[in-house]
């Protein structure tokens, strides 16, 4: 995802303070960004989040909401968002330092104001490129997820039809031969017939 | 023949920044300060909160933080480069074991009770009780929504366990994660159904009268590492003898916890603002035995829930392979990495039981060794 740098960047700013949140709004260029500015956390914050869809989510460093921001790129169904930490700590530049790829970016309290657009725009597109390793993944994921749907057709079929491991899967493979279909896709069609059996016995 | 406690180790490094979380579990690090452990060490530690498990983790690869608290899976996660940026974080020592538990909202547990046609509920609850709540949610195309704390964490392994033991798919429930201040008030505007975290948090929910807790790490799959001492290899690396100055000062706390009043010590101590700044009335149970169940029933007895320490052959603050590879199973279980792409060596790299046993290794027990270091030594 390319970002023009005339476009505008919607960026939802979490933070309790509302002196630190104003001096940080203060420093974006307003014709640049659309901020919203929230203070919620846990729950609520999750809503926002899904309800305002933002391009990225500035956050202080030390606010216990990073954990539930941070994961929604791990293990929620969510849509994972990137996440820019801000600090007024001087140890901030060390961390920024190490943290030189992945989801987040660091920026310290002091920093030249103008360097926040390229760090907000780095951010985002180093997620675009992070999330698109994670869709491999979830590729990778779901070839094995076929194959275990096959398992499960094949033992459904060696005990309702007395059949062998071997002939179990022969029988899925003829089938799906037959039809012009996908090993899982026929599997599929089984166990939901197995399913309906289930419930009309 | 007690004499006064001496330094071990020629420490290359005094001034020592250790970043802990606001748990019941963080006891062996406060209470090696207090007690003044690190001190007879040579060992001048600042323990400096955190607030989220990502910062501290940032922390730590940075060199912001000299050691922390972590959860036992995050070393691995930081090793294999899925935590982050990858950083070849080491163990060397468990901190504690056990100490979660799930918690149900009041609605689930009497929905629980109504579905099931059952006046009371056994605890530990079998997840199977669920089963016909999920299906009925399903069929109106709803899932009972789970929160948890972080995404490498027993907390988050043992949620999936307990739902998969009773051949429940964690597809058919939702899990998220949310901070362990807000699980409360979560489960309280039954924005979730049940979470599972360590203490204080499942005891205040019950004190509250918002959850049940009906199941405890212990029952799921207990004596596993829960938190471990993190740094990183390199850090090791550079000062040896300081890491082992600092495991010996903090098996000499987790000694100390064995002793259930000594616990309840403990308890007062983490209710000051420094450390969870939370009343003494959540903090103790879980760390002396006992598991508040529902706010209108007696409390389980459930000895080890927070356990620091062991008597006997097994040391549990030793980080030996096997659990480490139990945790790593777990990762790999839940989808967060592929078993074939890992190394041989990940877990023996992470979990350095070697660098524990050097640390009691017999060549330093010499005679001017007070009686509590020589029980140290034997049980490692």
């Amino acid at each position: 995802m390319d970002i023009a740098a005339t476009q505008e960047l919607n960026v939802l700013l979490v933070e309790d303070d509302k002196q630190k949140a104003q001096s940080l709004i203060g420093a974006l260029d307003r014709s640049q960004y659309c901020i919203r500015h929230i203070t919620t956390t846990g729950m609520p914050l999750l809503k926002q989040v899904e309800a305002l869809q933002p391009d990225v989510i500035v956050i202080d460093v030390e606010s216990p909401s990073r954990d539930v921001l941070e994961s929604l790129s791990i293990i929620s169904l969510a849509n994972p968002k990137p996440i820019v930490m801000f600090s007024e700590q001087n140890d901030t530049e060390t961390i920024s330092q190490s943290v030189k790829s992945g989801v987040s970016a660091y920026i310290a309290g002091d920093i030249a104001f103008e360097r926040v657009r390229s760090i907000l725009d780095t951010a985002v597109a180093r997620f675009s490129e992070y999330q698109l390793l994670k869709k491999e993944l979830v590729h990778t994921k779901q070839k094995l997820s076929s194959q275990r749907v096959v398992e499960q057709a094949k033992i459904w079929l060696m005990e309702t039809k007395n059949l062998t491991e071997k002939e179990a899967y022969h029988r899925i493979r003829k089938m799906a031969m037959d039809n012009s279909q996908k090993l899982e896709e026929v599997a599929r069609s089984i166990l939901s017939l197995a399913k309906m059996l289930e419930k009309s016995s | 023949m007690i004499k006064e406690s001496q330094p071990r180790y020629l420490v290359e490094k005094s001034d020592i920044n250790i970043g802990f979380m606001p748990l019941a579990d963080c006891a062996p690090l406060a209470v090696a300060l207090e007690q003044g452990y690190f001190k007879e060490q040579g060992l001048n530690v600042t323990l400096k909160k955190q607030y989220s498990w990502a910062t501290m983790r940032d922390k730590l690869h940075a060199g912001v933080l000299d050691a922390a608290q972590l959860l036992a899976p995050m070393p691995l996660a930081s090793s294999l480069g899925i935590n982050g940026e990858k950083h070849q974080v080491i163990a060397p020592m468990v901190l504690s074991q056990n100490g979660n538990a799930i918690t149900l909202s009041m609605a689930l547990y009497e929905e629980v009770k109504a579905f099931n046609k059952l006046t009371t509920l056994d605890i530990p609850l079998s997840a199977g009780l669920l089963k016909p709540i999920i299906k009925a949610r399903k069929s109106v195309g709803q899932k009972l929504t789970f929160a948890t704390v972080y995404p490498h964490s027993c907390h988050y392994y043992q949620l999936c366990s307990w739902f998969e033991h009773n051949n429940i798919a964690i597809d058919d429930v939702e899990i998220l994660i949310i901070t362990p201040v807000n699980m409360v008030e979560a489960l309280r505007s039954e924005d979730i159904d049940g979470f599972c975290v360590g203490g204080p948090w499942n005891a205040k929910a019950v004190r509250d009268g918002v959850g049940v807790t009906c199941v405890t790490s212990c029952d799921i799959w207990p004596n596993i590492p829960e938190k471990v001492l993190g740094m990183l290899a390199d850090w090791q690396k550079s000062y040896p003898e300081t890491t082992k100055a600092l495991i010996y000062a903090l098996r000499k706390a987790c000694n100390w916890l064995s002793n259930v009043a000594n616990r309840f010590e403990a308890a007062r101590l983490l209710s000051q603002h420094q450390y969870l700044d939370l009343h003494l009335s959540v903090i103790a149970p879980s760390l002396i035995g006992s598991c508040l169940v529902h706010h209108q029933q007696s409390p389980r007895h459930v000895p080890s829930y927070n356990q620091f320490s062991s008597e006997g052959a097994e040391c549990i603050n030793r980080p030996d392979h096997f659990k480490g590879e139990w945790l790593l199973s777990h990762m790999c279980k839940v989808g967060q990495v592929s078993s074939d792409k890992l190394s041989k060596n990940i877990v023996a790299e992470v979990f350095r039981q070697d660098i524990y046993q050097q640390t009691f290794a017999p060549k330093f027990l010499v005679s001017d060794i007070d009686e509590t270091t020589t029980d140290i030594a034997e049980q490692a």
